[in-house]
């Protein structure tokens, strides 16, 4: 899942949540296909942000799943010994990999290492 | 400067916004034993921006309420007079943060947002609480940059560099802890011990006197908001694990997966929320 302004939404985005107003009127109901039309809609009555289905938006300056994952390693560097802490961060891996590539993604991964 | 000196500039801070006079006020009302929510409320409306900045702050998503809150006695029932004093007595020097490091201001509400999950699914009395030592456990640093500028440059600078933590440097430095310094600014404002200790030891939550769980809360709640990256503590390093916290408020694989999930949906909604208040200003 990804939250992206609305100004990025593009037609064939499946909403990963409810699209609300500011206000918190829902207007749009979750796994709802975008479509030019929906999003005009949704920009004229106010909603800002939207969560979609996977992560089809590279924001600027933001890493890149490899990246990430060093990164996560990186913050780790002083706790490698801890078993609970090494536990936690592989978790925080996988939680990555899900956010990106889908459940499915890491089931396959699982299975072919 | 040795830690006497600096325990007599803290005590002494001049460049944090003093208290709200509404502060000394609403303490005198709460030691009266028949005040009510409805009473205390009402005083606190009649100053309609920090009425304002208190709302925005109870509405936020770290807190959570499915509902909108609309009035500070509302504000008072829900959240406790604890949360709402703190919410008060803070709000200068969230202010402060916002403007000058507003990693480590998202880094407190992220660590906020962790307490939350956290107390709930341990079904303590009043999670918001928890929350909100939480979110002000690192007092201790804002002191600091604002008291001490120079020092705490060189503290930052120090340990990224060198991979160290943050606190080993202060304590070489400085001869005191942010957690340390943290715990007696918030004693010096009246908060109570509930918050005081967890701010305090938020590194080595097994020694406060008391609280040990909201203690130990804070301190898995630090390291887990730096595991995941969001926001700035000062150093980037994932702090070690004090493991016999870890056995009072143990998490096992499946809990710890679910509030990854639900953490990550709060950060998200921080995100909005943080921009919002630098688009207002």
């Amino acid at each position: 899942m990804q939250r992206i302004p609305i100004k990025l939404a593009k037609e064939g985005m499946v909403l990963a949540k409810d699209a609300v107003t500011p206000e918190g009127q829902v207007l749009c109901g979750v796994d709802t296909s975008l479509n030019e039309e929906l999003i005009a809609r949704l920009k004229r009555q106010g909603v800002l942000v939207i969560s979609v289905q996977g992560h089809p938006v590279r924001m600027p300056g933001e890493l890149s799943l490899s990246e990430k994952l060093k990164e996560l390693d990186k913050r780790f560097s002083k706790v490698q010994n801890d078993p609970v802490l090494r536990a936690l961060k592989h978790l925080l891996g996988e939680h990555l990999v899900v956010e990106e590539k889908g459940a499915e993604f890491l089931e396959k991964l699982k299975k072919g290492s | 400067m040795d830690k006497a000196e600096i325990k007599k500039r803290l005590n002494d801070i001049q460049s944090l916004p003093t208290l709200p006079p509404i502060v000394s006020k609403l303490n005198e009302m709460v030691a009266d034993e028949e005040i009510t929510a409805v009473k205390l409320g009402k005083v606190i409306e009649k100053d309609q921006v920090l009425t304002s900045k208190l709302l925005k702050m109870v509405n936020s998503s770290f807190f959570g309420f499915p509902q909108r809150i609309s009035t500070v006695s509302n504000a008072i029932v829900l959240l406790g007079f604890n949360v709402i004093k703190t919410l008060i007595v803070t709000s200068s020097i969230f202010e402060v943060m916002q403007a000058s490091d507003v990693g480590l201001f998202e880094h407190s509400l992220g660590c906020a947002a962790a307490c939350g999950i956290i107390a709930k699914r341990r079904q303590i009395k009043n999670p918001e609480e928890v929350s909100t030592a939480g979110l002000i456990h690192d007092l201790g640093k804002i002191v600091l940059r604002s008291e001490l500028p120079e020092e705490y440059e060189a503290i930052v600078t120090e340990a990224r560099e060198k991979g160290r933590y943050m606190r080993e440097v202060e304590k070489e430095r400085i001869g005191i802890g942010h957690g340390e310094i943290g715990g007696m600014l918030a004693r010096q404002w009246n908060l109570p011990e509930r918050l005081v200790f967890p701010i305090e030891y938020h590194h080595k939550p097994e020694q406060a006197p008391d609280f040990k769980e909201i203690a130990a809360i804070v301190h898995f709640s630090d390291i887990l908001i730096r595991a995941v990256g969001f926001g700035n503590g000062g150093d980037p390093w994932v702090p070690a694990l004090d493991h016999n916290a870890w056995e009072r408020i143990k998490l096992t694989k499946s809990q710890m997966k679910e509030i990854i999930a639900e953490l990550d949906e709060k950060l998200l909604e921080l995100q909005d929320f943080t921009l919002e208040i630098k688009v207002e200003g």
